[in-house]
């Protein structure tokens, strides 16, 4: 799932210090589950920013509202009513939930509450690990279930670069362990070595644009021939 | 355990949810013919060997249901069910298909609504750690 953090409050305080009625809007998705941007998290974030606004020598009305997942335009109509009454929103969901509050909400800033930083993993509460950057080209069924764009230093699909050191860690950092020898260790113990003997083409990231994805069987729904 | 809110502005605020919404949930309430088409689209429901109380219509009527007979005024440990029946049993997916158009995932997300303005809502470091791996 995406894992998001909280920016700095000073931040915060700095895009909101202009507006005297503030709506923080929490996701009840990803964004709960990581502990940065749910229910609990986003009341916080009012206490906070509430205490730096009186700091500062002045005030605002803050609000709550969780709306279960920012993402979805089924969800975000149910601030339609309340958003009026605010001059501007602080959303706690994943840079992609901004986003449709703010193109849904026109004439509202919305401001991020967090910066968004990967799909990750949890290890435990509140411990996560970045695990797939979202290539669009998924590796994983050759390299044994490692992500070489993740977890490789380099992002390289045909490793290992010849930097491992002989412990197994990568060149840059004797703590960073070099995916490759993992990948070459797992498909080993797979007896699938020869996965990673192929070279594999380079990845092709000039398409920078902003995806878009239609699952097989929709393309009649939003394709027009 | 989440902190519970009694004041009469929380109050306020449920019926506030329950007025905007008022119109949705009587007509739901009332459309549902308890067929249990809903349940075979709902994969909650389909993996958990069928527990009635995974169908999707059980989960509406006995949340939203409930809380908007009762005007939002039920017990904690009421509300404590009703948070395990919208959070642990439904994940919001949007994949339940009922034939007469109810859309159950927004009246879950209207019981959700409540329950947090009632402070019972899901907090994702209340269940034990998963095991290392
Ligand atoms: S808005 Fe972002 S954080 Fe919230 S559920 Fe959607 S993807 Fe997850
Ligand atoms: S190769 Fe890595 S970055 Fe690409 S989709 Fe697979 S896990 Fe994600
Ligand atoms: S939204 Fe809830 S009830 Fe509907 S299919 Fe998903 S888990 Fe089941």
């Amino acid at each position: 799932m995406i894992k998001a953090k909280r920016k700095p409050l000073e931040e915060l305080f700095d895009l909101t210090k202009g507006f005297q009625r503030i709506l923080c809007v929490g996701c009840g998705g990803c964004t709960s589950v990581c502990l940065a941007g749910g229910q609990r998290e986003t009341q916080m974030l009012k206490t906070d920013l509430s205490q730096l606004f009186r700091e500062n020598g002045k005030s605002a009305h803050i609000s709550v509202f969780v709306i279960e997942r920012q993402c979805s335009p089924e969800y975000i109509s149910d601030i339609e009513d309340m958003i009026k009454d605010y001059g501007c929103v602080i959303s706690a969901a994943c840079g992609a939930g901004v986003q449709l509050l703010a193109e849904r909400y026109r004439s509202k800033p919305v401001f991020p509450a967090l910066n968004t930083m990967f799909v990750g993993l949890d290890r435990s509460t509140g411990l996560y690990q970045e695990r797939c950057r979202t290539c669009g080209d998924c590796q994983l069924g050759y390299t044994g279930g490692i992500c070489p764009v993740t977890c490789c230093s380099k992002s390289l699909f045909n490793g290992p670069c010849g930097g491992t050191n002989i412990n197994g860690s990568c060149e840059v950092s004797r703590e960073t362990p070099c995916a490759w020898n993992e990948i070459y260790e797992r498909l080993k113990m797979q007896n699938r070595v020869e996965n990673i003997l192929s070279i594999h083409p380079p990845m092709d990231w000039t398409d920078k644009g902003p995806g878009t994805l239609i699952q097989s069987g929709y393309e009649s729904r939003y394709i027009k021939k | 355990m989440n902190s519970i809110n009694t004041d009469t502005a929380a109050m306020n605020r449920i019926a506030d949810i329950l007025d905007k919404k008022r119109d949705m949930i009587k007509l739901s309430l009332s459309a549902c013919v308890h067929c249990s088409i809903c349940s075979e689209s709902c994969f909650k429901f389909n993996s958990n060997k069928k527990d009635p109380t995974y169908t999707p219509a059980y989960k509406v009527i006995n949340s939203i249901g409930r809380i908007y007979k009762k005007k939002g005024k039920l017990s904690d440990s009421e509300y404590d069910k009703i948070k395990i029946l919208i959070w642990d049993k439904c994940v919001l997916c949007m994949r339940c298909y009922c034939p007469l158009g109810i859309s159950i995932p927004s009246l879950i997300a209207c019981a959700r609504s409540v329950c947090r303005e009632k402070g019972f809502y899901r907090t994702y470091d209340e269940t034990a750690d998963g095991p290392e791996i």
